[in-house]
């Protein structure tokens, strides 16, 4: 194996270790802040996918609630189990992502944003105007996940127990998101961001790729909220509104969407900044608007640019990005 | 023929709101390429300052009112200057950083003045007006208000030359130098006018509407949707706009509820913009 | 398959026809009603002033513009208002005026990517990366670099494509087109802003191409180049063809010389 590949698995294995030792080394509702964290991570990462293509969706957010509202409704009222709610859940999200790709595959840029949003915001007002199924403003309650019944200890409706299925959910979406980046599947989504007109000409049917990734990262997107879902216990229309999108925007802007870490990067950062500031509650999202003000000022390319900033060539760490399967 | 009466009032009620706030969005989004998310915001501040000016302070109604155009008219010029100059056109920039700047002005207003939901602004004209239906003065004049201001407006871009290199500049950004303005400048001028509208709408509706830190966001999305359908950076464009969707909005409301309004206007711009995904921007065609 | 093989091989028939083609943008005729034919295996130059429509007829064949009016056949099929994509499927391919290439990306995964269509693995396979996509993956990476050899551009294909310099870059952009497997190649302006060496090396690639079996068809300013290299010309005004023929016909044309006048370039041999 090559170096750089060994000194990756290195790196996974010390964070994996340190993911599994931490929630039993910080206090009680730290755990329950890191499993956020998780979903946000998810969150951001598939909103990542969409931007892979160059659109910037406004919707990602309201896929985050169809997931949570369709898990709501099936493990609420129809009584599935949560190993079949959640990846059925995500399904809901995704084809309702696709639903609202179909429409949006010719438009671009500022209009893309504003369709975008308007889809999502059209999801929205369903929820808060059909009271049956959606509960209006107040929107559903929802069980904690039942996975293995009858076994005492493993109580997911516990804070710890709850992290360590978040984990591992968080994995593994991970990985699928990584492998589809790193695949032709990804490199292909790369061309249409870079020069959509050049991949319409070679032969790339451009608005079906674009269909697709907004599909994928709608799914997963619903699987983020999913897992906040079955941790809140109730979810409401106002979580998944703009205030939100424009948590996600920030946490995406400041650390990047080029590569694959960048997001996650953004999310972690700002997150533990907003954990810090707790005492100060109320002005985290004033610094989050100044710093993301300077952001792009000083850094507009975000965390993940630091790098090639201060001197690592940029062919270095770019190139990685779209591989063609090392020899 | 009473009821039909009164729908008319109420309509042109709604689009001079809706109209106030568009046009002003759209003339930034022309001139400078940036989408202001924080517009919303602005009509929020401008509300905050005839609240403290004539609901705390006691002062004159129209005076607060004008006060507040200044206010944040110039508002609108810092954040030209500290802020939105950076981001050079990107209009996703621009975009983001509007969103940061929305983030700062309402933990600032948190801050000062709570998150208190009502504000009661007294009504400054609460006599009953009948014309053609029954309302206020105090909202009823939302509508000559609007005519004056964005009269004003269309007679300054049309017969200064500053307002006409503005209004140039609106419709093709390169423009503005032929008529020898710089682009600063315009910019500058161009997020005063545009904010200071927004700031206008904000006094004229703080007796109407509950006064808090979140007002913004329900007006703002309307606002997004007028100037997408119009044309962004279309003024005359953002007008109909706003007509048609003031009266379309107060049909829907008066027949159903605000909440199917704001679901069909949602809908009727998805299906322009599935129709003609350019945007309906009507940038002139290079 | 040697040079003379391939040009036996091709019969003299229409490959690309325009009929009556016409594209207004508002007011503005932009084409007037274009009838123009090409051959299998002639390389053919469109000429015309600035502003003449040239690169217009280019986008409304390969699929970026619909017309207003008329029809496009390409070899035999009716392809009027195709999506590009489908256009190029169907073996048409297009370079773009100003070097349109993914920036980020190096030359020979540029070219990795223009190979699109000659995928067989499904969306599936490539993301589980399975043997059958690896060894297509690995197919394409050897057709690229037999490419990028062939447009001699092979010594460079580590290098990040938006910092080439512009005479490597627009070997680039012929490589992607001509990775499509096209049976016809349009190029928008391949010479612009080369000096005579540079410019004298591509017509030479030009020709090569051509004699692969590839018909051509160019837009270009430089007379030079285009006298020396076309079978058949061209030139266009205002939208409207002014004259077609062999080099030396039209360039003696009195229109056409007439619709140059004032123009940087002159139409002399």
């Amino acid at each position: 194996m090559r170096k750089s590949s060994m000194n990756k698995l290195a790196g996974f294995a010390l964070l994996t270790a340190v993911m599994i030792a931490l929630p039993f080394v910080v206090s009680g509702y730290k755990v329950d802040f890191l499993t956020m964290l998780m979903v946000n991570v998810i969150l951001a990462v598939s909103f990542r996918v969409i931007t892979t293509t160059g659109g910037w969706s406004l919707a990602h957010v309201p896929m985050m609630g169809a997931g949570a509202y369709a898990t709501a409704l099936m493990s609420g009222n129809l009584g599935i189990p949560f190993w079949f709610s959640m990846p059925l859940a995500g399904l809901v999200a995704g084809l309702i992502g696709l639903g609202i790709s179909y429409p949006l595959r010719r438009t671009e840029g500022f209009a893309f944003f504003v369709a975008s949003f308007a889809a999502g915001e059209a999801l929205r007002l369903c929820w808060i105007r059909f009271k049956i199924p959606f509960g209006g403003h107040q929107g559903l309650v929802v069980p904690p996940p039942m996975l293995v019944p009858g076994v005492q200890w493993l109580d997911f409706a516990e804070a710890i127990p709850y992290y360590f299925l978040t984990l591992v959910v968080t994995v593994f979406c991970l990985m699928i998101m990584h492998r589809l980046d790193v695949c032709r599947i990804g490199s292909t989504f790369k061309t249409i961001h870079s020069e959509e007109n050049l991949a319409k000409s070679m032969g790339i049917n451009t608005a079906r790729y674009k269909m697709l990734a907004l599909t994928i990262g709608s799914f997963f997107a619903g699987i983020a909220g999913v897992l906040l879902a079955h941790r809140l216990w109730a979810i409401e229309p106002d979580q998944f509104g703009f205030s939100t999108t424009l948590y996600l925007l920030v946490w995406v802007v400041f650390g990047g969407t080029t590569t694959f870490s960048g997001p996650i990067l953004g999310v972690v950062v700002l997150s533990i900044i907003g954990e810090l500031l707790r005492p100060l509650a109320d002005w985290v999202p004033m610094v989050y608007g100044i710093i993301i003000i300077l952001t792009l000022i000083f850094l507009p390319g975000g965390l993940e640019s630091l790098p090639s900033r201060i001197g690592i060539p940029k062919g270095k760490f770019w190139r990685a990005q779209i591989t063609v399967e090392d020899r | 023929m009473q009821f039909i009466g009164q729908m008319i009032l109420n309509g042109l009620m709604t689009s001079s709101f809706y109209a106030l706030i568009a046009v002003g969005l759209s003339l930034v989004f022309g001139v400078m390429h940036i989408v202001n998310f924080a517009h919303g915001e602005f009509y929020m501040v401008g509300a905050y300052t005839v609240w403290v000016l004539f609901a705390l302070l006691d002062w004159p109604f129209f005076v607060a009112v004008g006060v507040a155009i200044l206010v944040v008219g110039i508002l609108g010029l810092v954040s030209e200057k500290l802020i939105f100059r950076r981001a050079r056109g990107n209009v996703l920039n621009g975009f983001i950083m509007s969103v940061g700047l929305v983030f700062i002005l309402q933990v600032a207003v948190v801050e000062i003045w709570g998150v208190g939901k009502m504000k009661p602004v007294p009504a400054a004209y609460p006599q009953i007006l009948h014309f053609m239906g029954a309302t206020t003065w105090q909202r009823f004049i939302l509508f000559p208000a609007t005519v004056i201001l964005l009269g004003s407006l269309w007679y300054f871009l049309g017969n200064f030359k500053i307002g006409r290199a503005l209004r140039a500049s609106a419709e093709d950004p390169e423009a503005a130098s032929l008529y020898g303005m710089s682009p600063r400048k315009s910019a500058a001028l161009a997020m005063f006018l545009g904010s200071a509208m927004a700031g206008a709408a904000g006094g004229l509706m703080a007796p109407i509407m509950s006064v808090h830190p979140y007002m913004g966001h329900a007006v703002i999305w309307t606002a997004f949707v007028v100037i997408i359908v119009g044309g962004a950076g279309n003024i005359k464009g953002t007008l109909y706009a706003s007509i048609i969707f003031g009266f379309l909005t107060t049909i829907i409301t008066t027949f159903l509820d605000s909440t199917i309004a704001n679901l069909v206007n949602t809908l009727v711009m998805l299906v322009l913009l599935a129709i003609r995904p350019e945007g309906l921007v009507a940038h002139a065609e290079k | 398959m040697t040079l003379t093989d391939a040009r036996i091989q091709m019969t003299h028939m229409a490959i690309l026809e325009l009929i009556g083609l016409g594209k207004n943008f508002g007011q503005n005729v932009a084409v007037n009603a274009l009838d123009m034919t090409i051959e299998e295996g002639e390389i053919r130059g469109l000429i015309g002033p600035n502003g003449s429509g040239k690169t217009t007829i280019f986008n409304l064949i390969t699929g970026f513009l619909k017309p207003s009016k008329g029809g496009i056949m390409w070899r035999g099929t009716d392809i009027t208002g195709s999506a590009p994509h489908a256009v190029t499927k169907l073996g048409l391919a297009r370079t773009f005026q100003l070097t349109t290439l993914f920036r980020d990306m190096t030359v020979l995964q540029n070219v990795i990517m223009a190979h699109h269509l000659h995928l067989r693995a499904s969306l599936w396979h490539q993301f589980l990366k399975s043997s059958e996509s690896r060894q297509e993956e690995k197919e394409i990476e050897d057709m690229s670099l037999v490419l990028l050899e062939r447009m001699g551009i092979a010594t460079r294909k580590d290098e990040i494509a938006g910092e080439l310099p512009h005479g490597y870059q627009v070997a680039l952009g012929i490589a992607n087109a001509l990775a499509t497997g096209p049976k016809m190649i349009l190029l928008d302006e391949p010479v612009g802003g080369m000096n005579p060496v540079e410019t004298d090396e591509t017509m030479q690639r030009i020709r090569t191409v051509r004699d692969q079996g590839i018909t051509v068809f160019l837009v270009e300013h430089d007379m030079r180049a285009v006298v020396s290299t076309c079978d058949k010309i061209t030139c266009i005004n205002f939208g409207n063809k002014i004259a077609e023929g062999s080099p030396q016909m039209v360039c003696s044309h009195p229109e056409v010389i007439e619709a140059y006048l004032g123009e940087e370039v002159s139409c002399s041999l």
